[in-house]
C-alpha cells in the first residue's frame, strides 16, 4: 500500500481541509518574500514606534491608575500640573509656577499658556478645578487617591491662577501632584466619546499624543497631537503592545519587530548587554525590596535579632547571582531617588557578628517562617529562598513559603495575631518620589490592617521627628528630619534592608533619546531614529 | 433522526441543571480564595477606608447568599455584571476575547486533525516500519514538550533567527500561524496515536480482508473500509481535544501574546475579578455542552448504526 497514492485519491471533506493547510503553508511562504517592515522607520519625523510592555491596561482613567506600565501609557495622552526629577526636585509642567504659603495651607498654581486638551477645550484655572475636585470625589474609585484627601478647596482665581487649600500642611502634596492620577483631563469629555465620569475610558488630555484605541489583550494606539503646546515628539504614530512574556518581549525586540521593550528575563540582561544591536538601561527605582521582620514577635521584637539577621545576609551576592545585577543593595531605609533620602548606613554581610548577636540575645537556633509572594518582584522567591540559606547558615531554621499576591496581601495586611507571619519578603514604591510615603512604613498609623507597616514597627522618637516633618514647610529642615529618622529606623532595622530593585528597559540601537524615571517609568516620548 | 433531535432536547434542558451547578461551584471557590477583592483593586497604597469604600461598591460587604442572587438573577436576565478590575461589562469583556480563543482553537484542531489523521493512517498502514517509528517518535515528542518551551523555540526560529512570521500578537494575518501550530502540537500526537491504534484495530477484521479479496483499491479499503469505521474514536478525542484546547489556550496566548479570553481569565483570578471569571467559567460550561451536543450529532453523521 502506497500512501503517495493514498494521498491522490482524497475525499473532498479532506481536501478542503488540506487545501487550507496548504493556504496557510502558502502564505507562510510568502512571507520570506516579504519580510517585517521594522517597526521605527523615521525620515524627518513620521513614522511608528513600538513599545512592548507585559501588562493589559485595566482602566485608562488617570484617576484610576494602579500599575505604572499602565500609567506610563496614559502619560502619552494626559500631563501633569508639574514633574519631579531624579532627585525628588519638584519642577513645572502644566503648572509654570507653583508656591506653598508661609502656613503651608495653600498651593497657588501658575499655569501655562497656551495649553489645550485635545478635543479643544482650553486648559484653565477651572479645567484645574474640575480635575482636583473630580479626584477627591467619594463617589469615584481612586487606588492612589489618599495624598490628595487633604484637599479643602479648589478655586479658580483668575482663567491661569489656581489656589488650593489643604486641611493641614502636607509637604508631600506638591510631589503627589507629579503622579499620573492627578493628571488633567478635558471636563467636557467625561461626558462625550463613550465616557461617563466614573466609566471614563478614553482619555482626552493636553499631552504630545490623542488617545487612539484600544484593542483589549493587544494594542494600544497613540497618535501625534498637532497642536500641542510644548516640543514636539518624533514619531506620528506610537504602538504599545501588549505581551505578557517575558521571553516574548525580548523575542520581539531581536526579530525588530519592536524598538523598544521594558522588564525582559532577567536571567538574559548580560546577554542583552552584550549584544551590539540593543541598548541595556538599567533604571534605578525608587521600589525597595525589603523582608519586613513581626516586630511584636517574641523573637524578633529584639533589636539585636534584627541587626543579626540583617548581617547575616550577603546582599550584594544575592543581587550579582540571583538578580542578575538588576538590583542595587539599600543604604537607608528608602530609595536614593526619593527626596529627604540620605545615605544611612550599611550592613555588610557578617555570618560572625550575626551569630554573636544571636547568642548575645538569647536566640541561637530559633525557627522563623518566611512568606513570599512568587513573581512580583523581580526574583521575589528566588531571593527569598537564598536569604533563607544565609539564614540557615548562621544556625536559625528558616520555612520558606510562596503564595499568590491577593493571598499574601491577606495574609500580611491583617491585624497582628498569633497568626502573623514572622518574616515576610515585600516591596514597596512611592506613589510620589518623597520620604513622606516611605515613612509610612515606619509609622503605627498604618500597621495593618490600616495600612501597609507590615513589620509593626513604631518608636516615639521617629514618631515625634516624622510628626515634625508632616507640617515643616523649609525643605532643608524636613529634608534633614528624614535623614534623622532614618538613622534611627536603620538601627533599628525593623526590616531586613535588601536592594532598590532596577527597571529594565532595553531597546533597538537604531532609536536614541530613550531614559527612566525613578517610578518605575520609561520616558520614551521623544525616542527618535538614531542619527 | 427524530430520536436524535429529543436527544438532543434532553441533552440541552439537562444542561439547564449542570450550569446552575457550576454557577454554585464558581461562585463558592472564588469566595473560599483567600484575598480580598476589594484590597487587590484599590492597591497597596490605598487607605482601609477606600478599600471599605469600594467592598461596599462591589457588593462584598453584603451576605453570601444575597451575593449569589444578585449573580444568578443577572445570569437569567442575561447581565453578567461588571468587571471590577475595568469598569466593562463582563458580557462585552468577552465578547472581546472570546473569538480570538475561538480561532486558534478551531485552527489548531483543524491542524491537528489533518496532521494527526494523515500520519495515524500512514503509521498503520506501514505498521513498523521506519516511517511508522519516526511518526511515533515524533508524536511522543509532541505530547511530552511543554506548550512554553516549544512555543519559544519556534519564536525563536520563525521570528528571530529566520524573520518569516511575527513572534507575537493577533494583528496580522500570519500572526495565528505559530500559535496555531504550538497549540495543535500536542492534539496532533494524541490524534495520530488514535487513529494508529484504531486502525490497527480495523484492519485486522474479517471484512477488511474480504474487501481486499473482493479486489477493492487499496485506497477504498483503507479509507472507506476501514477509517470510517475507525472513526468514532478518533473524533471523540478529537472533540475531547478541542474543548481542552479552548481552555488549556491560556499558555500559548500568554506565551504569543494572542488576546484571547484564557489569559483574561487568569489575569482576573489573579485580580480576584470575581465577575469576570464567573462570566467566564459559565461560558466555558456552556460552550462545553454545545460542544458534546454537536459531537452526539455528528455520531449519528459518522456511524449511521448510532441511534438515541
Amino acid at each position: 500500500m502506497n500512501t503517495t497514492t493514498t494521498a491522490r485519491r482524497r475525499t473532498s471533506r479532506s481536501r478542503s481541509l488540506a487545501a487550507a493547510a496548504a493556504l496557510a503553508l502558502l502564505v507562510g511562504a510568502c512571507s520570506v518574500e516579504d519580510p517585517e517592515a521594522p517597526a521605527g522607520d523615521g525620515e524627518g519625523g513620521g513614522g511608528v514606534f513600538s513599545i512592548a510592555v507585559g501588562i493589559d491596561p485595566d482602566t485608562f482613567d488617570p484617576a484610576g491608575q494602579t500599575t505604572t506600565t499602565v500609567q506610563n501609557m496614559v502619560d502619552y495622552v494626559v500631563e501633569t500640573l508639574v514633574t519631579v526629577d531624579d532627585e525628588g526636585t519638584v519642577g513645572p509642567r502644566l503648572a509654570e509656577t507653583f508656591e506653598t504659603s508661609e502656613d503651608g495651607l495653600t498651593v497657588t498654581l501658575g499655569l501655562v499658556e497656551g495649553a489645550q486638551f485635545h478635543d479643544g477645550t482650553p486648559f484653565d484655572a477651572e479645567a484645574v478645578k474640575f480635575n482636583l475636585e473630580r479626584i477627591i470625589d467619594p463617589a469615584l474609585t481612586v487606588p492612589l487617591g489618599s495624598p490628595y484627601e487633604v484637599i479643602q478647596s479648589v478655586t479658580a482665581v483668575d482663567e491661569s491662577t489656581v489656589e488650593i487649600t489643604l486641611t493641614r500642611p502636607s509637604p508631600g502634596f506638591l510631589s503627589a501632584l507629579s503622579v499620573t492620577t492627578a493628571a488633567m483631563i478635558s471636563p467636557a469629555s467625561v461626558e462625550t466619546g463613550g465616557n461617563t465620569n466614573l466609566n471614563y475610558q478614553n482619555p482626552v488630555g493636553t499631552g504630545p499624543y490623542t488617545f487612539d484605541s484600544y484593542t483589549a489583550g493587544e494594542t494600544v494606539t497613540v497618535q501625534k497631537f498637532a497642536d500641542y503646546w510644548g516640543e514636539e515628539p518624533h514619531y506620528d504614530t506610537v504602538n504599545f503592545r501588549i505581551v505578557p512574556e517575558a521571553a516574548t518581549r525580548e523575542s520581539l525586540l531581536l526579530a525588530g519587530q519592536v524598538d523598544m521593550i521594558i522588564l525582559p528575563p532577567v536571567s538574559d540582561i548580560e546577554a542583552l548587554q552584550n549584544n551590539g544591536d540593543v541598548e541595556v538601561l538599567l533604571a534605578p527605582s525608587d521600589r525597595t525590596i525589603f523582608i519586613a521582620l513581626d516586630n511584636n514577635d517574641p523573637v524578633l521584637s529584639n533589636p539585636q535579632v534584627r541587626q543579626a539577621l540583617n548581617y547575616a545576609v550577603d546582599k550584594e551576592t544575592i543581587v550579582d547571582s540571583v538578580l542578575f545585577g538588576a538590583a542595587e543593595v539599600m543604604n537607608a531605609p528608602m530609595a536614593p531617588s526619593l527626596f529627604g533620602y540620605c545615605e544611612t548606613g550599611s550592613y555588610d554581610y557578617d555570618p560572625d557578628r550575626a551569630r554573636q548577636l544571636l547568642a548575645e540575645a538569647g536566640a541561637e537556633g530559633a525557627t522563623l517562617d518566611l512568606l513570599t509572594p512568587s513573581g512580583r518582584y523581580v526574583q521575589d522567591a528566588q531571593a527569598a529562598e537564598a536569604i533563607a540559606g544565609y539564614l540557615r547558615e548562621v544556625g536559625l531554621t528558616v520555612n520558606v513559603t510562596t503564595s499568590d499576591f491577593p493571598s499574601f496581601l491577606a495574609r500580611v495586611n491583617a491585624p497582628p495575631s498569633p497568626e502573623t507571619v514572622d518574616m515576610h519578603l515585600l516591596g514597596w514604591a512611592p506613589a510620589y518620589l518623597d520620604a513622606d510615603f516611605q515613612m509610612q512604613m515606619f509609622r503605627q498609623a498604618t500597621h495593618p490592617p490600616a495600612g501597609l507597616g507590615t513589620a509593626f514597627y513604631t518608636n516615639p522618637e521617629v514618631e515625634a521627628i516624622l510628626a515634625q516633618a508632616d507640617v515643616e514647610i523649609d525643605q532643608d529642615t524636613r529634608e534633614q528630619l528624614y535623614c534623622d529618622a532614618s538613622e534611627i529606623i536603620w538601627e533599628d532595622a525593623p526590616w531586613i534592608f535588601l536592594w532598590t530593585q532596577s527597571f529594565p528597559i532595553v531597546h533597538s540601537t537604531d532609536v536614541e533619546g530613550i531614559g527612566s524615571t525613578p517610578t518605575e517609568k520609561f520616558d520614551a516620548i521623544y525616542a527618535r531614529p538614531a542619527s | 433522526m427524530k430520536g436524535t433531535a429529543a436527544h438532543i432536547v434532553r441533552t440541552l434542558l439537562l444542561s439547564l441543571i449542570t450550569l446552575f451547578g457550576v454557577s454554585v461551584l464558581i461562585f463558592l471557590m472564588l469566595r473560599v480564595l483567600p484575598g480580598d477583592p476589594a484590597r487587590v483593586l484599590a492597591g497597596l497604597n490605598a487607605s482601609e477606608e477606600q478599600v471599605a469604600r469600594l467592598r461596599e461598591q462591589l457588593g462584598l460587604d453584603q451576605s453570601l447568599l444575597a451575593q449569589y442572587w444578585s449573580f444568578i438573577t443577572g445570569v437569567v436576565t442575561g447581565d453578567l455584571g461588571e468587571s471590577a478590575r475595568t469598569s466593562r461589562p463582563v458580557s462585552s469583556e468577552i465578547a472581546v476575547r472570546l473569538p480570538a480563543t475561538l480561532i486558534l482553537a478551531v485552527t489548531a484542531t483543524v491542524i491537528g486533525s489533518v496532521v494527526g489523521i494523515t500520519a495515524g493512517v500512514i503509521a498503520a498502514v506501514r505498521r513498523n516500519s521506519l516511517l511508522d517509528h519516526a511518526i511515533s517518535s515524533v508524536a511522543m515528542m509532541g505530547v511530552s514538550m511543554p506548550v512554553y518551551w516549544l512555543g519559544l523555540l519556534l519564536i525563536l526560529l520563525f521570528a528571530v533567527t529566520l524573520g518569516w512570521l511575527p513572534a507575537a500578537g493577533s494583528g496580522e494575518p500570519l500572526s495565528i500561524v505559530l500559535p496555531a501550530v504550538t497549540l495543535a502540537a500536542f492534539s496532533t500526537a494524541l490524534v495520530s496515536r488514535m487513529t494508529r491504534a484504531s486502525m490497527l484495530e480495523v484492519l485486522g477484521q474479517d471484512y477488511i480482508r474480504t474487501a481486499e479479496a473482493k479486489g477493492a483499491a487499496p485506497r477504498t479499503v483503507i479509507i472507506k473500509h476501514a477509517l470510517r469505521n475507525a472513526f468514532i474514536p478518533i473524533l471523540t478525542v478529537i472533540s475531547l481535544q478541542f474543548g481542552a484546547l479552548l481552555g488549556g489556550a491560556v499558555l500559548t496566548e500568554t506565551v504569543f501574546g494572542w488576546p484571547g479570553i484564557g489569559r483574561l481569565l487568569v489575569d482576573s483570578i489573579g485580580a480576584r475579578d470575581f465577575a469576570v471569571v464567573q462570566g467566564i467559567v459559565l461560558v466555558y460550561a456552556a460552550v462545553f455542552i454545545l460542544l458534546n451536543v454537536i459531537v452526539d450529532v455528528l455520531y449519528v453523521v459518522v456511524d449511521p448504526r448510532i441511534r438515541y
